[in-house]
């Protein structure tokens, strides 16, 4: 459910505690942690990076995640996807990821699907939510993503890595780009691409603070930016971008198709 | 070329000499970077795909050759 302030929501006092250290902020303080509660969070992929991020938006306090994968852990997934452990393979990453995040939170209300996004393009799973997570491994998807984001102007917050390099951005609907207006280009298909641990955990970790940051209505988020980091030389740099006036995808929403 | 002809620019932090008046397309030419899942900055400014070839390269232009990363 989009947050809309007019639902009323209460906080227990085991939940005031748990939060302190977020509510002693004036950024956030209860009303702040009360919209937390109120958000649903989407996010798609339970791999390095969607293991990092749910497991940060629930301990945030967000009210409701959604998460999906459609894969079984395996044994190369676990230098990075540390929501999975050893006795965890074979099993599905949704199921193994809910088991923990239920652990790590009882208050939030988690909901697992294993399978895929394209199925799911139309349903109220995504549809519903206040903000998109991006943690797939594949250009094809995130188009998918892209498309329900500027369809249902729900944010979309796009991160992926390679190595020991990674990227950032938030599209906002109607305001900032749109992930094809960035990334317009078919690529071929790499096989299986080497990554760090700590390459997903330092982009998961931004995209949840863009996610608490536009759920709290904090400035300064990453829309209109893309933000890049280089393991290899630790540095993070920044690309102004801005809508694509021959984005063949944002330009129908403008045009309101 | 004679001197007049060319600029320095900086292509991914490097100190480069390109001929002067050279477009984005001519510079992905020269540096085979002709893969086609290729961002350009130019000046800190994402340059749209469809412009690389009408986006001239100035004197003093910091061009960075990025390649985007869709691993998760």
């Amino acid at each position: 459910m989009k947050y809309t302030g007019q639902r009323e929501i209460s906080l227990s006092e085991e939940e005031l505690r748990r939060y302190n250290r977020q509510i002693i902020m004036p950024l956030i303080g209860i009303e702040g942690q009360k919209r937390l509660k109120d958000a649903c969070v989407f996010v798609a992929g339970l791999g390095g990076l969607g293991s990092i991020s749910s497991m940060y938006l629930v301990a945030a306090g967000i009210g409701s995640l959604r998460i999906i994968d459609r894969d079984v852990v395996d044994t190369t997934n676990l230098n990075r996807q540390v929501i999975h452990w050893t006795d965890d393979m074979g099993k599905e990453k949704s199921v193994s990821a809910l088991e923990k995040l239920k652990r790590l939170n009882p208050y939030c209300n988690i909901e697992a699907i294993t399978g895929s996004i394209d199925d799911l393009e139309s349903s109220a799973f995504i549809a519903d939510a206040s903000i998109i997570v991006d943690a797939t491994d594949n250009l094809e998807t995130r188009r998918v993503l892209n498309r329900v984001s500027l369809e249902k102007s729900i944010p979309f917050i796009y991160g992926g890595v390679d190595g020991f390099s990674g990227m950032v951005t938030t599209f906002v609907p109607h305001e900032t780009p749109c992930f094809d207006c960035l990334f317009p280009f078919d690529i071929k298909k790499k096989g299986a691409i080497g990554v760090v641990g700590p390459t997903p955990g330092i982009i998961a970790s931004i995209q949840v603070m863009e996610a608490i940051k536009l759920i709290l209505g904090i400035e300064g988020t990453l829309k209109g930016r893309l933000l890049y980091f280089s393991g290899i030389d630790m540095l993070f740099r920044e690309v102004k971008v801005e809508k694509n006036p021959e984005c063949p995808v944002c330009s129908r929403y403008r045009a309101g198709l | 070329m004679a001197a007049r002809d060319k600029i320095e620019v900086v292509i991914n932090g490097v100190r480069e000499v390109v001929p002067k008046d050279i477009t984005i397309a001519g510079l992905i030419e020269i540096y085979n970077e002709r893969d086609g899942g290729l961002i350009v900055e130019q000046n800190n400014r994402y340059v749209f795909p469809q412009r690389y070839g009408s986006t001239i390269v100035k004197q003093g232009d910091r061009i960075e050759f990025i390649n985007p990363d869709f691993g998760g």
